[in-house]
Formats: C-alpha cells, sequence, structure tokens
C-alpha cells in the first residue's frame, strides 16, 4: 500500500475527519536530506474532526502520531500536521 | 533512553529559559524545519540555547523519549515541551507564542513578530 493511502485509512478510522488531505510533497524535497527516490518521504497532512475539539495543539499532534504508529511514523522522513477541529 | 542522556536533557532545559533541540546549529541549520524554528527565535530577539542532535546520538533518541514527540525541531521554554516546527509556526502567527514568552518572563521584540505576522497575514 502506498504510505499516502496507509496515513488516510490510518487517520480515517482514528478521527472520522469531516476533512482530510493527505498530500506527498516529497518532490519538493528532492536533493534534499532524507528524500528518497520514488517520493513518499515527506507529507503534509491537513485534518479536521470534531474529535479534536478538547486537546491542546500538543495533544493534537500526539493523537495523530498514534493513530499513525510509531513504525509509520518512523518511515516518514518528514510530517508536517495542520490539525483543526 | 540512557539515565545519562535523560539527565542532560532535564539539565539543559531545566538551566537555560529557552533550548531549541535541532538537527545543527543555530547559525548553521541542518534542516529546514529547524531552520525555520531557530529563524523565528533569532528574528525575534530570543535568547536561546541551541542543542544539535546531529553531535550526538544519545540526545537525538534521548530527547524523543523525553517528550514523547517523535521528530526534531523541539523547543523548551521553562522546561515545558511547547511544540515543533508546525506547531511554533501556528504559535507564531496567532500570538500565542508571544504571550507565552510574556507570561514566562522572557525578553523578544514585540515590533519584530509583528512583522512576521504582517508578511504571513
Amino acid at each position: 500500500m502506498k504510505v499516502a493511502d496507509e496515513i488516510t485509512e490510518k487517520l480515517t478510522a482514528a478521527f472520522q475527519p469531516d476533512e482530510l488531505r493527505v498530500i506527498d510533497e516529497s518532490e519538493a524535497h528532492r536533493g534534499h536530506a532524507g528524500y528518497r527516490e520514488g517520493g513518499q518521504s515527506h507529507f503534509k497532512v491537513i485534518i479536521r474532526a470534531p474529535a479534536f475539539a478538547p486537546m491542546s495543539r500538543v495533544a493534537r499532534h500526539r493523537a495523530v502520531h498514534a493513530a499513525l504508529t510509531p513504525a509509520l511514523v518512523g518511515r516518514i522522513h518528514a510530517l508536517s500536521l495542520e490539525i483543526s477541529a | 533512553m540512557t539515565t545519562s542522556a535523560k539527565d542532560t536533557i532535564k539539565e539543559t532545559v531545566t538551566n537555560n529559559d529557552v533550548v531549541l533541540f535541532m538537527k545543527g546549529t543555530a547559525s548553521m541549520p541542518q534542516c529546514g524545519f529547524s531552520s525555520r524554528v531557530a529563524g523565528v527565535l533569532n528574528y525575534m530577539g530570543v535568547a536561546f540555547k541551541d542543542v544539535n542532535v546531529l553531535a550526538d546520538d544519545e540526545i537525538r533518541q534521548g530527547i524523543k523519549d523525553y517528550s514523547d514527540w517523535p521528530t526534531i525541531p523541539q523547543l523548551y521554554v521553562k522546561g515545558e515541551f511547547v511544540g515543533g516546527c508546525d506547531i511554533v509556526t501556528e504559535m507564531t502567527l496567532s500570538g500565542e507564542l508571544d504571550k507565552l514568552l510574556a507570561d514566562e518572563g522572557i525578553a523578544f521584540d514585540k515590533d519584530a513578530a509583528d512583522k512576521i505576522r504582517e508578511a504571513n497575514g
């Protein structure tokens, strides 16, 4: 499964988001540290879900990291998160 | 995490008001995300201690365990973990970072912070 699909699947299951966009930004980082041929190394995730409403910024990020699992987070070189409720 | 790495981290964030664990140094960052946070702090005139995690594997892993946070950079103010690049950026633009620094009695250039917001508004 592609990394983007895996991210989408895990976050959808965990948060039932109203909005979810998973953007592979790897090409923008070609030649930089962490770039891998074939991409799938740099992602931006925009997610909006009611579940985040009571959480602090740090708690929101931790919840997303946990839902993605350490194994998946470890495979991604850079993950930028834009989280709202 | 080894005891010594944990002790070193705790000592560093306790003895310095503002600490940035980053890839590279404040004057020579080696990652775009670290560079962005160091750049914001520099521009806002915030005195901070930079810790280059690339120089020490134990600290590089240790800081992730210490904060339960999987990525670098990591910003600490008065011993408390504030966040990584996304959170610091959001807090800068929303004014929350100003408030945090003011509440903690840490000097910064308010005009510079306003300029960042104007340029990114």
